[in-house]
């Protein structure tokens, strides 16, 4: 299949229909349509952008397509590959939004809504843990980890605040790492 | 039209500082709860319920729906844009610079310290949604239950949410939830 601006916005809209319960599924998605279906892209590299996906703010999913569809047709294809992943996504809630009212009228309904809303903790707490993995490697990294969440969970503290004084915390914390290092070579 | 530049402002600061995918930005969305009162937390506990089960990213899904929520379609629309767009700038960018960009000590050393932050804004979150959603004995069995399933493998999150809307629903048939 032809990399035109058309076909990749067709490739990501179908993706973004697949993808339910979490953007951490994107990565077999992928890897189906674009490395094994239409040989676009390599699975090493789709391997790269997934880790560089994670390390730039906001949605994985997003991230991820974007960074495909740059190298696929560059600006044209990171403009299809972004509005792509998001039309399924878009359309799903505004239609439900508009009935939502309507159907939690039905007990049925409500009660699946119960069901749902217990597994979403259970999907939440999974997120943590991947993050977990990735994120906590050392004592420092802990002791962020707990200012986090004790500022965020019980002094209300902004997201944003939290966020841009941790990034400062480990600039300061490995260059000062960096430069005792270089002090003991001396 | 001050409301859509506010929505704006606040979505587009969400797309810029939420690390680690779509449920990170979900301490921002609480955090509009408290602040603006554009949705209460329980509506967005169902919101986030909602998002769970439809297509696409959860973290797009859920933009759209708060969007929705607080000004209609074309606040879903602002939402949604505003949320994507700092990932979108950066992303080109970073592209452009790839090689750079990974070796880069100061990049390297930002993303190890808001990491773990990401990671513990999340488990403040988790801790909401808990109390939003598991408020009686039942409730808390099941998320027992389905808690020891998750550590035993790994499954699909379809598997979780399936069984959990299941079991809701035989629970409301027999008036137990």
């Amino acid at each position: 299949m032809e990399k035109t601006f058309w076909n990749i916005y067709k490739t990501f809209f179908k993706v973004g229909t697949l993808l339910l319960g979490g953007g951490y599924v994107i990565l077999p998605l992928l890897q189906s349509e674009l490395v094994e279906k239409k040989n676009w892209v390599n699975h090493d590299e789709l391997c790269e952008y997934y880790a560089l996906g994670q390390s730039v703010p906001g949605i994985i999913a997003a991230n991820m397509s974007i960074f495909v569809g740059y190298k696929l047709l560059r600006q044209k294809g990171a403009f299809a590959a972004a509005t792509g992943i998001i039309t399924p996504a878009f359309l799903a809630i505004v239609l439900i939004a508009k009935i939502l009212q309507e159907l939690i009228k039905y007990q049925f309904i409500k009660s699946i809504f119960w069901g749902v809303g217990v597994g979403v903790v259970i999907l939440v707490i999974l997120a943590v843990k991947e993050m977990w993995k990735k994120s906590i490697v050392d004592k420092f990294s802990f002791a962020i980890f707990i200012s986090a969440f004790i500022l965020s969970a019980f002094l209300k503290v902004s997201p944003a605040i939290i966020i841009i004084a941790s990034a400062i915390a480990g600039i300061i914390y490995k260059l000062r790492l960096d430069k005792q290092k270089g002090d003991n070579q001396c | 039209m001050l409301i859509y530049l506010h929505l704006c402002f606040e979505f587009f600061r969400i797309g810029l500082f939420s690390f680690g995918g779509g449920y990170a930005t979900l301490p921002f969305l609480y955090h509009i709860a408290d602040t603006y009162h554009w949705y209460t937390p329980q509506q967005l506990s169902d919101m986030i319920a909602v998002s769970s089960i439809t297509p696409g990213p959860v973290g797009v899904n859920v933009a759209t729906f708060a969007g929705f929520s607080t000004a209609g379609i074309l606040g879903a629309l602002i939402a949604t844009t505003s949320v994507i767009l700092p990932s979108y700038v950066l992303v080109i960018i970073i592209s452009k610079l790839l090689e750079k960009f990974k070796s880069n000590k100061k990049v390297q050393a930002a993303i190890y310290g808001l990491k773990p932050a990401g990671c513990g804004l999340l488990s403040a979150v988790a801790l909401n949604i808990f109390s939003d959603n598991v408020k009686s004995l039942f409730g808390v069995g099941l998320f027992l239950i389905l808690l020891i399933m998750s550590f035993q493998q790994k499954r699909d999150p379809l598997f979780y949410l399936g069984i959990s809307a299941v079991v809701g629903l035989v629970a409301g048939y027999f008036h137990m939830v």
